[in-house]
């Protein structure tokens, strides 16, 4: 059991709003992702919810019990931290075992856990050494070790993977993934990587400035960003924000000195509004080499003259320039080797899965 | 090439020759001292006063010890050396532990003006001797401490106290939040974070703390002349007693002895634990 509900919280230090009233509602067993750039309040949010750091005002609720006023050792919460905090001077069976000694558990059970939890992450061998005799991910898995021991409600985890090679973070990330799905523990993660927040969450709340941007499964987030600065997170390579005049119901697109007109979902309703700029955001795979096979009104050919190519392998991203801003192109690794070559390409855009900001406040205005 | 190689030389011998001249002023004296403490008084008044004794004569040592006159009484440095063991050893340990828990919580439980805390902790290691000597003597006097081995020990506690939370505050400060954090999670309090995670840590800079108390203590001469009693007098006192009580001529081997005596303890602390000291000082940079 572990639901945690957040209500109208708010930490201030001095003068300064970290949060600004977090609302969040965290189902029991949900692989929960705090997203956002470093000073966003991710890792405040994640601290007040362990009891590390008071709040301002409003409510956790861990449970449905107020917790808001409990001590850490209270609310039973574990934590993986980004430095992995081992004990030093402590062998790695002790770190494990540390939490368990702390709350009085009998030895035997105490030995058992230790056995079971280090089989289930396969540092048997490492037992009887110290931390600083560990690699970073044998440390990174001790770490998760010593929070798994104590089977808490809810496991929180701070960057955890922040300090490993790129290789070991990709492992690890989907080891906890599998994790989660055998423990079925509610978790809450921070991080301000957002391949980690698609790959891992059930659901993302993207947080910036002390408020949470938007809350919703990696699909809606990606698909369905709440507002341009939900879509230029995330995402890799990020969102396309093109500047475009409006034209009736459609969009209009200048490439080479010429004019495009693109046909746009809710066209419609921009015509109605009388907008006269909009900010269009389409995703790179969104704009690619022409394919036959699709086809339909929202699908268009425009002409696209390509500076950089960057090989990606599976695909090549290329940088190009529509209405004065750089904008970037998914192609296949042999449509880029062709774009290299010949620099004018035709591309096809495909406006179905395009979003429209306002020009001025970045708010969402097709949704 | 050639001249900087040669340019490099000259400046090691410079170096050599300087570190050589310095530790000789600080070796002559002990030098003097040692070889005087071996010779009977003839051959003091008679000899050249760097030769070597020419027999190892250990009466001064002797008198020294058990029988030498220290104003009044004639029991030697003895007693007063026990004295002062009774005074450091305590003194040491007391300030040692507060140090550590001061240093403990400044460093890892920070609140509301505990900066300013520290100031003025600190500020307790530039406060000189002297100024404090009536006020402290009036409250040794009030607490019924006066001319005791306990009011002693009170006084160099707290003067070493700020000494002490320096140390131990600057080296917790190297070690991360996240570990005080992680064992908060783990359900340790105060207390068992500090016995299971602080102090298992904490080596090196109780061997400074040690070290410095004990040479800084031990070596006190004011606050021991002004606070103690008869009975109660550290072995720098009594030496200080010793030196000045002359039966007939001055007794020079006597005196080196004694002086060797009291500053033994000190020495042997430095021998067995100095390695520690230097490396203790700067652990807590390095590891920060």
């Amino acid at each position: 059991m572990g639901s945690i509900k957040i209500q109208q919280l708010t930490k201030s230090f001095g003068d300064t709003e970290v949060l600004k009233g977090i609302d969040l509602d965290i189902k029991d067993g949900e692989f929960l992702i705090l997203v956002g750039p470093s000073g966003c309040g991710k890792s405040t949010l994640m601290n007040s919810i362990a009891g590390l750091e008071d709040v301002s005002s409003g409510d956790i609720l861990i449970d449905g019990n107020n917790v808001t006023d409990l001590s850490p050792k209270e609310r039973d919460i574990a934590m993986v931290f980004q430095s992995y905090a081992l004990y030093p001077t402590m062998s790695v069976s002790r770190n494990i075992s540390f939490g368990l000694e702390m709350r009085k558990v009998p030895k035997a059970e105490i030995e058992k856990t230790v056995a079971d939890v280090s089989q289930l992450l396969q540092i048997e061998h490492l037992l009887d050494r110290k931390p600083s005799a560990l690699s970073g991910g044998q440390r990174q898995r001790v770490a998760m070790g010593r929070a798994l021991a104590r089977n808490p409600r809810v496991f929180l985890f701070d960057e955890p993977l922040s300090n490993l090679d790129a290789k070991l973070r990709v492992e690890m990330r989907t080891e906890i993934k599998k994790l989660h799905k055998r423990l079925g523990t509610t978790i809450v993660y921070v991080t301000h990587d957002q391949v980690e927040a698609m790959t891992l969450a059930d659901r993302i709340a993207v947080m910036k400035d002390g408020q949470v941007q938007q809350f919703g499964t990696p699909y809606e987030i990606y698909n369905n960003p709440a507002n341009r600065f939900v879509a230029d997170f995330m995402g890799s390579p990020p969102m396309n924000f093109i500047e475009c005049v409006v034209l009736d119901d459609k969009l209009v697109i200048e490439s080479q000195g010429e004019k495009f007109e693109l046909h746009i979902k809710h066209g419609e309703r921009l015509k109605q509004a009388g907008v006269e700029t909009v900010i269009l955001g389409i995703r790179p795979e969104m704009i690619t080499e022409p394919k036959p096979h699709v086809a339909g009104a929202l699908v268009h050919s425009l002409p696209m003259q390509v500076d950089v190519t960057e090989p990606m392998g599976p695909d090549t991203i290329a940088f190009g320039q529509w209405n004065g801003t750089e904008i970037q192109a998914r192609l296949s690794p042999e449509a880029g080797v062709e774009a290299q070559a010949t620099g004018l390409i035709k591309v096809q855009v495909d406006t179905s899965k395009a979003v429209l900001f306002d020009a001025f406040s970045g708010a969402r205005i097709d949704a | 090439m050639r001249a900087s190689t040669t340019s490099h030389k000259l400046y090691k011998t410079l170096f050599i020759t300087l570190l050589l001249a310095a530790a000789l002023v600080y070796l002559a004296p002990l030098y003097v001292m040692l070889t005087t403490s071996f010779k009977g008084i003839e051959e003091i008044r008679n000899g050249n006063i760097l030769a070597l004794p020419d027999s190892l004569n250990t009466s001064a040592w002797s008198k020294a010890w058990s029988s030498a006159c220290t104003g009044g009484d004639c029991y030697g440095l003895a007693p007063y050396f026990w004295n002062s063991m009774r005074i450091v050893l305590p003194a040491v340990l007391i300030s040692t532990v507060i140090g550590a828990l001061n240093g403990y919580v400044l460093s890892q439980w920070r609140f509301r003006g505990s900066n300013f805390l520290f100031g003025a902790l600190l500020f307790g290691c530039f406060i000189p001797f002297q100024v404090i000597l009536l006020p402290m003597a009036m409250l040794l006097a009030w607490l019924g401490l006066a001319n005791t081995v306990t009011g002693l020990v009170l006084v160099h506690v707290i003067y070493g106290v700020a000494f002490t939370t320096l140390f131990f505050r600057n080296y917790y400060v190297g070690i991360p939040t996240e570990l005080v954090r992680a064992a908060r999670l783990d359900g340790a309090g105060f207390f068992a974070i500090f016995r299971h995670v602080f102090l298992p840590l904490s080596s090196p800079i109780i061997v400074v703390s040690v070290i410095w108390q004990f040479t800084q203590i031990w070596n006190d001469f004011l606050f021991g002349v002004v606070y103690s009693g008869p009975g109660t007098q550290p072995i720098t006192v009594a030496l200080n007693n010793l030196v000045n009580t002359t039966m007939g001529g001055k007794e020079y081997n006597v005196d080196m002895a004694a002086a060797v005596i009291a500053a033994l303890p000190t020495l042997v602390v430095y021998l067995v634990a100095g390695k520690y000291f230097v490396r203790g000082l700067t652990a807590g940079a390095v590891k920060g």
